[in-house]
C-alpha cells in the first residue's frame, strides 16, 4: 500500500443513551439496542408510502429527465422507443430487485419480514350507535310482545267463559267484602268466630279454608250479584269454600213450653225414611249457615253454664241439649239445641218435630246475646278526656251526685240471660192463662156483658187489659171497670173503687175476682137505676159469702130498694152465677087483723113478709130491663 | 248509733283494703307526640283502623282545663290541681285531677310513670278550691278525638287559648278560640295501679305502628325549661 495515506479507524461511537443520572454522580445507560431493534427502529423511520417506488421512480425519472433534457438540449432524439426502453428497463430492474428480496426473505437467513404495526382504522361512530340502539329496541320490543300475547290470550279466554265461570279473584273480593281472610303460607283461611273481634268470651275455633274450585262434577254457585230475587243466577262459583265438620249443618235453638212429665229426659229414634239431603248452596249461605251453627251453640254454652250456676226453687236440669227450667210449678221451659248434621253419605236426618216452637222466645235468646255482645264491645268513652276509662256513665255520675248505698248496689245487679228468658216465658204463660180465663168469662155470661180491651203499649214482661162489665142497653147507667196489670208472676188488679188487689198466678184467682165483681156490678147498677126512678137504696150488702153451694167462686150480694112513696119494697139477691132472687113486699098490710097481743091498726104499716117474683116470666130482656119494669109496675099507685 | 258507727268503720276499712291490695289505678303511663295540622287526618284514619270500636263515629271532645296551685306554709314547692270539665257534655261531673312528678327513667322504661289520681266531682269544685285558697295559674281548651285499644287511651287534641276579654259572655269566651300552635298533640296513656310495668311494653309497640307520622316518645319537660 502506499504510506502516504493515513489508515482511519472506523468506528461506531460507543455512546448509550444516558436514561438517568443518581444524585452521587452515577450513570445509568439505557441499555443499547441490539441488531434486530436498530433495524426495526431505522425501519420505521422510513415511510414507505412517501419513499415508494412512484417517488424513487419520480426522483429517477426527474433526474433521467434532467439528465434527458440535458442530454436532448445536446443531442436530438436517437430512436422514437428510447423511452419506452428506458421505462421497460427501470421496470426490469424494479422487479429484479424485488424478486432478490423475495428470495432472500423465503430463506430467512438474513432478511426477515416483519409486520410494521399499524394504527387501527379509524371506528365510524355513528354508525355503531344506530347499530346499537336498533339492538336494544328488538330485545325490548321482543318482550312487550310477548306480554301483549299472553294479556290477548287471557282476554279470549276470559271473553269464552264468562257466560258460565266467574272470576276467581273477583269471587275472593266479594266473600272477602263479607268476611275476614287472611293467607298463611299457600292457603287463604278465613274466620267465622265472633271471639274478640265482636265482643264475645266464648272460644270456638270457626276457621275455614277458601280453595279454586277446578272442574267437578257438583258445580257450585256463586252468589247473586243483585238482592232482587228474579234475577236468574246462572254463574257457577270459581272458589269452594270448607266449613270445619262441627260446624256443618243447620242449627237452631228451639223453644217449648211442656206440662209436667214423670220422666225427665225422653230418647228419640231416627228412622232412616226421614232422611233428606240438603241442597249444594252458594258459599255466601253456606258461611252464615256455619255461623249461625256457632252462634246457636254459644247460646246454648252460655245458657248451660247459667242454669247450673242459678239457684232457684225447683233446680233446673241440663240434659244433653236441652235445657229444662220450671217456669211455674207444674209448666216447664224447654229450650233445646237443635242440630242437623250432615252423616257421612251426605244425607241429613230429621230431628222429630217439635210441637208448638216459641219462635218469638227464639229470638229473644238471639237478642240478648247479642246484646251481651255489644255490651263487651262497645266501651264509652269518658268525657272529659282525662276522666278514667272504663266505668259508664251512671257509674261516674255516682260520686258526685251523692248516689246512695242501696242505688249503687242496685246498679250493679244484672240479670243473666237464662233469667231473662224465664221471665218472658212466665209472661207469656200468665197472658195465655188469663187470655183463657176472660174469654171464657165473656162467653159463659150474656147478662152483664164483659168486654175485654188490651192496651198496645207493653213490653215482653209486662201487658195492661181494660175489663168492663156492662149491661146491655143500660151502659150509661152503670159500668163497673176493673183494670189488669199482668206482670212476669202475678196480677195486679185495680177496681173502679179503687181498691188494689193482687193476684198470683193461679187462674182460679183470677175467676174469682171477676166473678165477684159481676155481682157487684148487677147490684151496683140495680142502685143506679132505683136512683134513676126515684127508688131509694135502704141496704146493700156486696159481701154475702157463697153459702152452702159447692161451687166456691164468688160472691153473693144483695140490696133493698124501697119505692118513692113508700109503700113497696124491693129485695134483691144475687149469687156468683148471676141468679137472682126477687121478692116484693108491701105496706102497709092488706091482711092485717088485729090478735090477742097486736091490737092496734097501726102496726098494719110494718110491711108484711116478702113474696118471691117468678123471674124467669118478667119481661125485660136482662135483668136491668126487667128490674125497670118491676120498679115502674110497683111504682104506680093504682096497681096491687 | 252502734250500728252507724259499725258501718262507718267498715268503710274506712275497706278502703285502706282497697289501698294496700293495689287495685286503684294511681299510676299513670305516659307517651306524647306531635303532628302538623295536615297531616292530623292520615293519623285519624290510621287510629281507626288500629283502635276498637271501628262502627261507631269519630269519637271528639271539647274540655276546658283550669290548672290551680297552692302554696304551702313554708313556702314549698306549690301543690298543683287541675279541673277539667266537657263542654260538650253538660251532664258529666267535672274531673278533679293530681299529677305528680314525671319519672323518665333510664332505656329500659318505655314509657313515662306518674303519679295521677283523678276524682268525679259536682259543679262547685271551683269555687270550693278558691275558698282553700288555690289560685288559677293558667286555663286552656282542648278540643280533639278520642280513641281506645284495650286499656289505652289515645287524644288527638289541638289546644286553644281562651279570650279573656270574652269570657264575660253568655258562650264563656269558648266560641271564639285562637289555636296556639299550627299543631295537634298525640298522647297515649294508661291508667293502671303501681307495679304494672308489662303495660308500657304494650304501648310502646302500639306507638311504633304509628311511625313515621308522628313519634310518640317520653318528653322530659325539665329539659325543656332548661333548653339552650
Amino acid at each position: 500500500m502506499s504510506t502516504n495515506s493515513t489508515s482511519i479507524a472506523m468506528e461506531a461511537p460507543v455512546e448509550m443513551q444516558i436514561q438517568e443520572i443518581a444524585f452521587d454522580g452515577q450513570e445509568t445507560y439505557a441499555p443499547s439496542l441490539s441488531m434486530s431493534e436498530n433495524l426495526t427502529k431505522l425501519a420505521q423511520k422510513i415511510d414507505f408510502a412517501k419513499c415508494g417506488p412512484e417517488e424513487v421512480n419520480k426522483e429517477i425519472t426527474e433526474i433521467d429527465r434532467n439528465e434527458d433534457e440535458a442530454e436532448q438540449s445536446t443531442a436530438p432524439p436517437l430512436w422514437p422507443w428510447d423511452s419506452v426502453r428506458n421505462k421497460l428497463r427501470n421496470a426490469l430492474t424494479e422487479v429484479s430487485v424485488l424478486s432478490d428480496l423475495l428470495t432472500i426473505a423465503k430463506g430467512k437467513k438474513y432478511v426477515v419480514l416483519d409486520p410494521v404495526p399499524q394504527d387501527p382504522p379509524e371506528p365510524k361512530p355513528a354508525m355503531m350507535m344506530v347499530w346499537a340502539r336498533k339492538k336494544s329496541f328488538a330485545g325490548a320490543a321482543s318482550v312487550l310482545f310477548s306480554g301483549a300475547e299472553r294479556l290477548k290470550n287471557s282476554l279470549i279466554e276470559a271473553q269464552k267463559n264468562r257466560s258460565t265461570t266467574a272470576d276467581f279473584h273477583i269471587e275472593l273480593l266479594r266473600l272477602r267484602q263479607n268476611f275476614r281472610l287472611k293467607k298463611v303460607n299457600n292457603t287463604i283461611i278465613g274466620d267465622l268466630s265472633y271471639y274478640r273481634s265482636s265482643g264475645s268470651k266464648h272460644f270456638h275455633r270457626g276457621t275455614f279454608e277458601v280453595t279454586k274450585s277446578e272442574d267437578e262434577p257438583d258445580k257450585l254457585l256463586s252468589p247473586p250479584c243483585s238482592p232482587n230475587p228474579n234475577s236468574a243466577n246462572k254463574l257457577t262459583s270459581a272458589l269452594r269454600v270448607t266449613v270445619p265438620g262441627e260446624l256443618q249443618g243447620i242449627a237452631s235453638i228451639k223453644v217449648y213450653f211442656q206440662k209436667d212429665q214423670d220422666s225427665l229426659c225422653s230418647s228419640n229414634l231416627n228412622t232412616p225414611d226421614t232422611a233428606f239431603s240438603i241442597p249444594e248452596i252458594d258459599w255466601q249461605r253456606k258461611l252464615e249457615v256455619a255461623q249461625n251453627v256457632l252462634f246457636c251453640k254459644e247460646i246454648f254454652n252460655q245458657l248451660a253454664k247459667e242454669a247450673v250456676q242459678l239457684q232457684s226453687p225447683i233446680p233446673h236440669v241440663v240434659v244433653g241439649n236441652q235445657i229444662l227450667a220450671s217456669i211455674f210449678p207444674g209448666v216447664q221451659l224447654v229450650i233445646c239445641l237443635s242440630h242437623m248434621e250432615m252423616s257421612t253419605d251426605g244425607k241429613a236426618s230429621l230431628p222429630p218435630p217439635i210441637p208448638r216452637h216459641d219462635q218469638v222466645l227464639e229470638h229473644t235468646l238471639h237478642q240478648l246475646l247479642r246484646e251481651l255482645h255489644e255490651k263487651n264491645a262497645h266501651y264509652l268513652l269518658p268525657h272529659p278526656a282525662s276522666a278514667p276509662l272504663g266505668p259508664s256513665r251512671k257509674r261516674s255520675c255516682a260520686g258526685p251526685y251523692a248516689m246512695d248505698r242501696e242505688e249503687f248496689v242496685e246498679m250493679t245487679e244484672s240479670q243473666t240471660m237464662l233469667e231473662q228468658v224465664i221471665q218472658q216465658a212466665q209472661h207469656t204463660q200468665l197472658r195465655d192463662r188469663t187470655l183463657c180465663i176472660l174469654d171464657k168469662l165473656a162467653t159463659q155470661y150474656k147478662d152483664p156483658l164483659i168486654s175485654v180491651h188490651w192496651l198496645w203499649l207493653n213490653s215482653p214482661t209486662y201487658a195492661c187489659i181494660k175489663v168492663t162489665i156492662f149491661a146491655q142497653g143500660y151502659d150509661e147507667i152503670y159500668r163497673n171497670l176493673v183494670i189488669i196489670h199482668v206482670h212476669d208472676t202475678y196480677l195486679k188488679c185495680i177496681s173502679r173503687d179503687g181498691k188494689v188487689v193482687q193476684l198470683s198466678y193461679e187462674s182460679m184467682e183470677l175467676k174469682n175476682y171477676i166473678l165477684c165483681q159481676i155481682c157487684r156490678h148487677q147490684i151496683m147498677a140495680v142502685q143506679y137505676l132505683a136512683k134513676a126512678m126515684g127508688w131509694q137504696c135502704v141496704a146493700n150488702s156486696f159481701n154475702l159469702g157463697s153459702g152452702t153451694l159447692v161451687e166456691t167462686f164468688g160472691n153473693a150480694s144483695s140490696c133493698i130498694l124501697v119505692s118513692p112513696v113508700g109503700d113497696r119494697l124491693i129485695s134483691i139477691h144475687c149469687d156468683q152465677n148471676s141468679r137472682v132472687q126477687v121478692s116484693v113486699a108491701q105496706t102497709p098490710r092488706k091482711d092485717f087483723f088485729p090478735g090477742q097481743l097486736v091490737k092496734e091498726r097501726k102496726w098494719e104499716n110494718l110491711g108484711n113478709s116478702f113474696k118471691e117474683v117468678q123471674w124467669e116470666k118478667m119481661i125485660g130482656k136482662n135483668f136491668l130491663g126487667k128490674m125497670e119494669l118491676l120498679m115502674t109496675s110497683l111504682t104506680s099507685s093504682w096497681m096491687q | 248509733m252502734a250500728m252507724a258507727q259499725q258501718t262507718v268503720n267498715t268503710a274506712i276499712d275497706s278502703l285502706t283494703a282497697a289501698l294496700k291490695s293495689n287495685i286503684i289505678p294511681n299510676q299513670e303511663y305516659f307517651l306524647q307526640g306531635s303532628i302538623l295540622d295536615s297531616s292530623v287526618e292520615v293519623l285519624l284514619h290510621r287510629l281507626r283502623g288500629l283502635c276498637d270500636n271501628v262502627d261507631t263515629n269519630l269519637e271528639t271532645f271539647h274540655d276546658h282545663e283550669m290548672c290551680f296551685s297552692i302554696r304551702g306554709p313554708n313556702n314549698t314547692q306549690p301543690l298543683q290541681l287541675r279541673v277539667r270539665r266537657s263542654l260538650d257534655h253538660n251532664g258529666m261531673p267535672m274531673q278533679l285531677r293530681y299529677i305528680g312528678q314525671p319519672e323518665i327513667g333510664d332505656k329500659s322504661r318505655p314509657t313515662v310513670l306518674r303519679n295521677s289520681i283523678d276524682i268525679g266531682t259536682s259543679n262547685t269544685v271551683v269555687e270550693f278550691l278558691t275558698e282553700l285558697g288555690c289560685r288559677k295559674d293558667f286555663e286552656y281548651s282542648a278540643k280533639g278525638y278520642m280513641f281506645r285499644k284495650g286499656r289505652m287511651k289515645i287524644t288527638v287534641f289541638k289546644v286553644f287559648k281562651i279570650d279573656e276579654t270574652r269570657k264575660m259572655m253568655s258562650s264563656g269566651g269558648f266560641d271564639a278560640l285562637s289555636p296556639l300552635t299550627h299543631s295537634y298533640l298525640v298522647e297515649l296513656s294508661v291508667l293502671a295501679p303501681s307495679g304494672q310495668d308489662a303495660i308500657a311494653d304494650d304501648m310502646r309497640c302500639f306507638a311504633e305502628q304509628l311511625r313515621p307520622l308522628v313519634q310518640l316518645e317520653k318528653i322530659d319537660y325539665k329539659r325543656l325549661v332548661h333548653g339552650p
